[in-house]
């Protein structure tokens, strides 16, 4: 005992000293996190059962009914077909105008560059200054795509429908059109967000080896979709599965835009009133945190999934 | 070459779109209002002198004003030397449409304030993150300690929470505590980035554990090897990081529309462009264009100059 007494102090002593040094740097960063991350996802689930009012000092327990609520008012229905209309318009075009673009520029070489800067300017700019300026260019009057649109009046592009219903009447007012409104929403958001895409697609492309092109010509594969669809698809795996999922995840925060372009509402007949505007519009503006965080949780329970399909994706599949 | 045409032309055409709203953006702060309303004068307009009428009513002449310029007009009546105050007055105020449109950006609002808490604000943001992410960063990376993967797992769990989704009920701690409408505010939410956390840590995985070591051997403790040792080594991890927290929290407009309400000393970029688009009327597009020009400015240049280094930085989450 007294042997073991001398010997396994020292030893002891340093990784306890280690282990506690390690929790020294590793506590501000686990607080904040506790804190700043799980509290309020907990808040969040417990607020969201009653029907609490940032002010009041009390509050009643009021069961599943904002829940309820959710998912009976046509007000919540609009929200969500808004939100997924938003989703699935603008994941999938988003990732496709990336890839596109990525393999165009890649099979460019060093004056595929300017593009590459051009297409990335969105992605850097404030959003919500350039939700101010295509407010202008979307502008039924003075705006530049009405009077791009008109230019087309007389000639042979009149044959188009849209066009020739625009020359004969008026073109639409794009942001005060209900049918218009979310599809300019969707479009903005693309514009904004296929360059980011395109560029993780890019840094994607050169990792894919050229022997396997090689390979592929061997085995057959002449025709450049037949490349694609053999190596340079399958190979894009992994980058395609993130892109996607960090596509869903920014498309379901959208806020900038319609926050912008419709301060009050959610756009022309609640069109585009997604879900962040709502959490803020019921949660923030109006004091109703119970609903609010009932649909905190609802976007929660839907960013959670998509991540956690992605990670299974990952580590089942999609490496070659 | 003839090959490639067909690419260069659909990259152009999208290229064609990607610039409009910039275009625009820039042209209609170099405008007049005259200019902007009939859609005229090219890009820079005709520049041509314009009178700022709410400068020319600011100076409109009272009585008082009338007899105190009497002695420099002598012989004439007071309605004469009200005219020629007026054209004195009109003539002062007249300037180009850019020195219009730029100084109304800077004295109808702060925007120099708004520019200040942008850099405060996205400054220290970035500098907790770095403060409380490199220690556990490097305890989860190289020292051994009891608890350590449930650290880790935490950090994994917490990545899939968006700050932005639990809006609401930070919002509610921050009233609760009496917060909102404060610079804490606006940093604190972002002070734990668990991304940083886990990028550094894949990063000082890289170092080989015989540095450390030596710095041990020298008598370091740990607090003195993650700032003297493992800093230097993550610079490059630490730029990219940089770029991608510092172009996120510029540009982020939903937290700050949240949390700031009213109190313009406390406005960022973003918030200022939108008050500034809230009380605008018709005449104001130019120097509107002016503000969100110049908000969006600093971050564009800095991609241009340093543009390998942004994209790394961008795309840092697609490096998982």
């Amino acid at each position: 005992m007294a042997v073991a007494e001398t010997h396994t102090p020292v030893i002891v002593s340093a990784e306890t000293a280690q282990c506690r040094t390690a929790w020294w740097l590793t506590a501000p960063a686990l607080g904040l996190m506790v804190l700043i991350l799980l509290v309020p996802v907990v808040i969040a689930g417990i607020l969201s059962f009653t029907d609490y009012s940032l002010g009041n000092d009390t509050f009643n327990w009021v069961g599943a009914k904002n829940y309820e609520r959710l998912f009976s008012r046509s007000t919540y229905e609009k929200m969500f077909i808004a939100t997924f209309t938003y989703v699935v318009t603008v994941v999938p075009l988003s990732v496709g105008l990336g890839l596109g673009a990525a393999l165009l520029i890649n099979s460019l070489g060093r004056i595929g560059d300017l593009y590459k800067t051009i297409f990335f300017l969105p992605v850097m700019a404030t959003l919500l200054a350039m939700a101010i300026a295509w407010e202008f260019m979307l502008h039924p009057s003075i705006g530049m795509v009405n009077h791009t649109l008109k230019m087309s009046c007389g000639t042979i592009l009149e044959i188009i429908p849209f066009l020739k219903k625009g020359c004969g009447d008026r073109f639409p007012l794009w942001l005060g059109d209900r049918d218009y409104a979310i599809w300019v929403i969707c479009f903005i958001g693309v514009w904004q967000g296929f360059g980011f895409n395109m560029v993780l697609y890019l840094a994607g492309l050169t990792g894919v080896h050229r022997e396997l092109y090689h390979a592929a010509e061997i085995d057959g594969a002449k025709s450049g979709w037949e490349r694609f669809r053999l190596v340079t698809w399958p190979a894009l795996g992994p980058t395609t599965v993130f892109v996607v999922t960090i596509s869903c995840i920014r498309a379901f925060q959208v806020f900038d835009t319609i926050e912008a372009f419709w301060p009050q509402g959610g756009g022309p007949n609640k069109s585009t009133y997604v879900m962040m505007f709502a959490i803020f519009e019921k949660g923030v503006q109006q004091n109703l945190i119970g609903i609010g965080s009932a649909i905190t949780v609802l976007f929660l329970v839907f960013v959670m999934f998509l991540t956690l399909i992605q990670r299974w994706l990952v580590e089942r599949k999609v490496h070659y | 070459m003839t090959r490639d045409l067909w690419k260069h032309l659909i990259l152009i055409l999208g290229a064609l779109v990607v610039i409009a709203p910039f275009y625009m953006m820039v042209s209609y702060s170099f405008k007049s209002p005259g200019e902007i309303d009939r859609g005229e004068g090219g890009f820079f307009g005709r520049q041509e002198m314009m009178v700022d009428e709410r400068c020319v009513k600011l100076r409109d002449p009272n009585r008082d004003d009338v007899a105190a310029a009497a002695p420099r007009f002598p012989n004439q009546t007071d309605s004469q030397i009200r005219d020629a105050l007026v054209a004195e007055a009109v003539a002062d105020c007249q300037m180009r449409p850019i020195v219009f449109n730029y100084s109304k950006a800077f004295t109808e609002a702060p925007l120099l304030r708004y520019l200040l808490n942008g850099v405060i604000v996205t400054a220290s943001i970035f500098l907790i993150q770095i403060v409380v992410a490199l220690p556990a960063a490097y305890a989860l990376a190289k020292l051994k300690f009891w608890g350590r993967e449930a650290v880790f797992s935490l950090v994994l769990f917490c990545l899939l929470i968006p700050v932005h989704a639990i809006a609401l009920p930070l919002y509610i701690m921050l009233a609760k505590v009496g917060l909102t409408n404060t610079y804490a505010a606006l940093v604190v939410p972002w002070t734990i980035s668990v991304f940083g956390i886990f990028l550094m840590r894949q990063f000082f995985m890289t170092v080989p554990d015989d540095l450390i070591d030596a710095a041990r051997m020298d008598g370091m403790g740990e607090f003195a090897i993650v700032w003297r040792v493992m800093l230097p080594t993550a610079i490059p991890a630490l730029l990219a990081f940089a770029i991608f927290s510092v172009v996120a929290h510029w540009n982020d407009y939903f937290w700050p529309r949240i949390v700031v309400t009213g109190n313009r000393d406390l406005f960022t970029p973003p918030l200022g462009l939108r008050e500034f688009k809230g009380d605008g009327d018709g005449s104001f597009f130019g120097p509107m264009m002016a503000t969100a020009t110049v908000i969006v400015t600093p971050l564009i240049v800095a991609f241009l100059v340093a543009q390998r280094r942004f994209i790394e930085g961008i795309t840092l989450s697609g490096m998982k």
